[in-house]
């Protein structure tokens, strides 16, 4: 089950015994009863009717019975790989700007097991009205504790004769024009190699129109388009800041613009098989740029719209989904 | 279709650039050969991981299994 719900639904389930990933306003989340779910703070919601804002409800991802919760530490991150079957997937949520998010971030690609144990989830957020006053959260509903730190994951062990495959809607592609290398990684960067001339960044983005960071950073991933968007241009500091870090020895490109987003995203997401869907999730830039409120986007799979996304490592304004096969 | 025994360039060639003419959409499998192109571990260790992942996702990979000798 995937769906958008209240709360009393929610907590019939929950009281059930349903074992459930819950994303939801923090104040709304607090309210559910104790149980077998993990959660995240967010409000932001792709439905079949179109994108919402939604304080009172809460989306709700159903798991098998047998699924395994877990809280950890900022300093267990590496457990989210280490610690997932050896035949099934992990579903995980990580508060937005936390140590967990940023460990998770620039160290879960290079672990070796990483793309042996499919790992899928989320980074949770607020109202992007409240980002200067209210921290985002996860929720281990064993406890009914909030952290503003650490991973909650859920484990599922598949049949011999299943396969979990993560899957991912990138509406952007790479330009054709300069090619930009970054020298070390991380959320923040002041230069970049500009087709191998070292420049400074922020002042490459302005010269480029995208001192708004509308458009992403797209790196290639052995012919996978990632998108690292861009959080703010500091013309004056000469630094830019990212939500995803950048990685040495990947080629970059800045985005090409998209003239119709919805559209887009329609289409893109339409090709892609829903058969054996479990999990999906969206991105609040595509959230925002490309207006969702109120917007069907037709066969788009619904699920939480997330301050980062995680299929496999922490991707940008990419529509993630995880299907079992 | 069985996969190309460890020994066969396919793998080498996967390493060093193979993996930009492989036609997949293969989220995994796009990632790990840009991670092991990048890797400066033993060629012998990185076709190890190769392997391994092609034989434990190999229901789902039959294209790319298909296209690993003509690369």
């Amino acid at each position: 089950m995937n769906d958008l719900m209240n709360l009393e639904e929610a907590g019939r389930l929950i009281a059930a015994g349903a074992v459930c990933c819950v994303a939801g306003d923090e104040a709304a989340m607090r309210q559910l009863p104790r149980g077998a779910w993990i959660g995240g703070s967010i409000p932001y919601f792709m439905a079949p009717a179109g994108g919402l804002v939604a304080h009172d409800k809460v989306f709700v991802t159903t798991l098998p019975d047998s699924a395994q919760l877990q809280y950890l530490s900022a300093d267990e991150v590496d457990q989210v790989v280490a610690g997932g079957p050896e035949h099934g997937y992990s579903v995980m949520i990580v508060p937005a700007g936390s140590r967990a998010h940023s460990r998770f971030a620039q160290d879960a690609s290079t672990s070796a097991d990483a793309l042996m144990k499919p790992t899928v989830g989320w980074v949770s957020g607020v109202h992007l009205s409240e980002l200067a006053t209210t921290k985002p959260v996860v929720f281990d509903g064993r406890t009914g504790q909030a952290h503003d730190d650490g991973i909650v994951v859920a484990r599922v062990t598949l049949p011999d004769d299943r396969l979990a495959m993560v899957e991912i809607t990138n509406i952007f592609e790479g330009d054709d024009g300069d090619v930009l290398r970054f020298e070390t990684g991380g959320f923040e960067a002041s230069e970049v190699l500009i087709n191998g001339e070292r420049c400074n960044f922020a002042e490459y983005l302005q010269a480029r129109g995208n001192a708004d960071g509308k458009l992403p950073l797209v790196g290639d991933f052995g012919g996978a388009s990632l998108n690292a968007s861009v959080r703010q241009v500091d013309v004056a500091g000469g630094h830019v800041t990212l939500y995803a870090p950048v990685f040495p020895g990947i080629d970059y490109r800045l985005a090409r613009p998209v003239a119709d987003y919805v559209a887009t995203f329609r289409q893109r997401a339409g090709e892609r098989s829903s058969e054996g869907l479990v999990f999906s999730c969206n991105c609040v830039l595509n959230f925002l740029y490309g207006n969702f409120e109120g917007q069907s986007l037709g066969a788009t799979p619904t699920g939480p719209v997330t301050f980062g996304e995680i299929g496999y490592q922490l991707l940008n304004q990419t529509l993630v989904s995880l299907r079992v096969v | 279709m069985s996969l190309p025994p460890p020994n066969h360039p396919c793998w080498k060639r996967l390493l060093s650039g193979g993996g930009a003419r492989l036609k997949t959409d293969q989220l995994a499998l796009q990632l790990l050969c840009s991670r092991l192109e990048r890797s400066d571990a033993p060629v012998e260790r990185r076709i190890s991981e190769l392997m391994a992942f092609f034989t434990r996702f190999e229901r789902i990979l039959p294209r790319e299994i298909a296209q690993l000798v003509t690369l």
